[in-house]
């Protein structure tokens, strides 16, 4: 299943995290949430020069990493809280594959932790993902 | 809005100023200049893949890694640092990273216009005279805030900025050759250098126009505070040698659409050793080293195939591995 915009794809097999503009993909692997970034972020990064995973154990909303294109750092804020137990180490080194095959370049892999309530900028479902990437292109697109 | 216009500062604070600011969500225009000379790298270089460290212990030469992008530029007493610290859900401040530098760099176009420099923008965030980049920026997210980085080259010092670049002496040479033919400076624009203080009010002005009023500041205590705090955490090797991300070869840049491309192919022969130089993202020329394992024919093959055609790294280094092998 996937939900196509303005020629960006958004597969349906997984959850978006949305907050401050982030545009993460979280895929449950088992007991494991793999993570990269979606269409639209691979096609406003585009080239991506640098990308790192800095922290190995955070909240849900904390730092964990940056990016860089177009001369502009902006950080990674983690969707959940938990422990990166994997980092990709092919993807850190050549980014631009984000902006190539988003979602089949994860970033990380993290082992959340348990009894923690999903946070509320975490989406999933069709309808909700459709509305808010509507937003996003608009807030693009407005050049503001 | 607050106004920063502090003058002359040591060379680490007029870093940590503006990190500062951003971490404790103080919104203002920082105009600064260095007491002494230094070499700032962007936060994903490593200064060990881009500079040479001995050569500027021996030269006193500082080394600093700030948190935000662009790349390596060698700061001094002869420019003016502009840095404006902006929450990011400020209503003004652009979504996209390619307008938030157009907006924010029109100030400083002007300024240089009523200097009497003809300036325009080119993305990503260069301006350029006549061809020639006349100012280097960079910009990024810290804490709460974005934060536009960046100066008003008064005059500068290329031969310096060559040879503390970690590259071979030729390439050095050629990186030194390629920025004087296309890096300019107000001395060599007007001939001579206005006041330090005159252009930093023409600044402030022309920011004022396009953000609101300024209130002046100065470095308060806690201010200073998290200076210091930051300062530490900044000063260790841990900070400063992090890893970047590792990329084939070494792209110098002298302005956006001009740089060198270097790289040392290792085959089961040896190395050899080639630099491509790029303007307008097209190859220009290209040279390579140890004419025994490239024959004089795959050298010609491989000029007729790159020189004038689009530069596309990732193409050009599978060309030239399957030559090597």
């Amino acid at each position: 299943m996937v939900l196509e915009v303005k020629g960006m794809k958004f597969l349906l097999d997984r959850k978006y995290y949305i907050k401050d503009g982030s545009h993460i993909w979280l895929k449950k692997e088992g007991n494991l949430v793999k993570i990269g970034m979606d269409a639209f972020f691979a096609r406003m990064t585009n080239p991506l020069t640098a990308l790192n995973v800095t922290s190995k154990q955070v909240k849900s909303g904390e730092e964990i990493g940056s990016f860089e294109s177009s001369k502009f750092v902006s950080k990674i804020y983690s969707p959940l809280s938990g422990d990166i137990i994997s980092v990709n180490d092919d993807i850190l080194n050549n980014p631009q594959k984000i902006n190539e095959n988003p979602y089949d370049s994860w970033i990380f892999v993290m082992k959340p932790d348990k009894n923690v309530e999903e946070d509320k900028y975490i989406i999933e479902e069709k309808d909700k993902i459709l509305k808010w990437i509507k937003k996003e292109i608009k807030r693009f697109e407005a050049g503001n | 809005m607050n106004l920063f216009n502090l003058g002359e500062l040591n060379w680490r604070q007029t870093q940590l100023i503006y990190h500062a600011l951003a971490y404790k969500n103080i919104e203002g225009l920082v105009l600064d200049s260095s007491k002494n000379r230094y070499v700032c790298v962007s936060l994903h270089q490593n200064p060990r893949d881009e500079l040479d460290i001995d050569y500027c212990k021996k030269n006193k030469i500082g080394i600093f890694r700030r948190e935000i992008g662009g790349g390596i530029v060698l700061l001094d007493n002869d420019q003016i640092f502009y840095n404006l610290i902006i929450n990011r859900n400020h209503p003004k401040v652009p979504y996209a990273p390619d307008n938030f530098f157009r907006k924010f760099l029109q100030p400083v176009i002007q300024t240089y216009n009523e200097l009497g420099i003809s300036v325009e923008f080119r993305p990503l965030c260069d301006l350029i005279v006549d061809g020639k980049k006349i100012s280097g920026n960079g910009g990024g997210e810290i804490g709460e805030c974005k934060v536009l980085a960046g100066s008003i080259l008064l005059d500068f010092d290329y031969k310096l900025m060559a040879q503390l670049m970690l590259l071979p002496n030729g390439i050095q040479k050629k990186f030194l050759e390629l920025m004087q033919n296309n890096l300019t400076t107000v001395k060599k624009e007007l001939g001579f250098i206005p006041l330090k203080k005159n252009i930093c009010s023409i600044l402030a002005t022309k920011f004022e126009n396009l953000i609101g009023p300024f209130t002046n500041r100065r470095i308060d205590s806690e201010i200073n505070k998290k200076m210091i705090e930051l300062n530490k955490q900044y000063s260790t090797d841990n900070w400063l040698y992090q890893r970047g991300t590792k990329q084939i070869g070494k792209e110098v840049k002298i302005r956006e659409g001009v740089f060198l491309f270097y790289n040392l192919f290792n085959t089961q022969k040896g190395s050899v050793e080639s630099t491509f130089e790029i303007k307008d993202n097209k190859v220009k020329k290209v040279t390579f080293s140890n004419s025994k394992i490239l024959s004089h024919i795959a050298k010609k093959k491989l000029l007729d195939k790159f020189v004038g055609q689009k530069y596309d790294k990732d193409n050009l280094v599978n060309e030239i591995t399957e030559w090597c092998y």
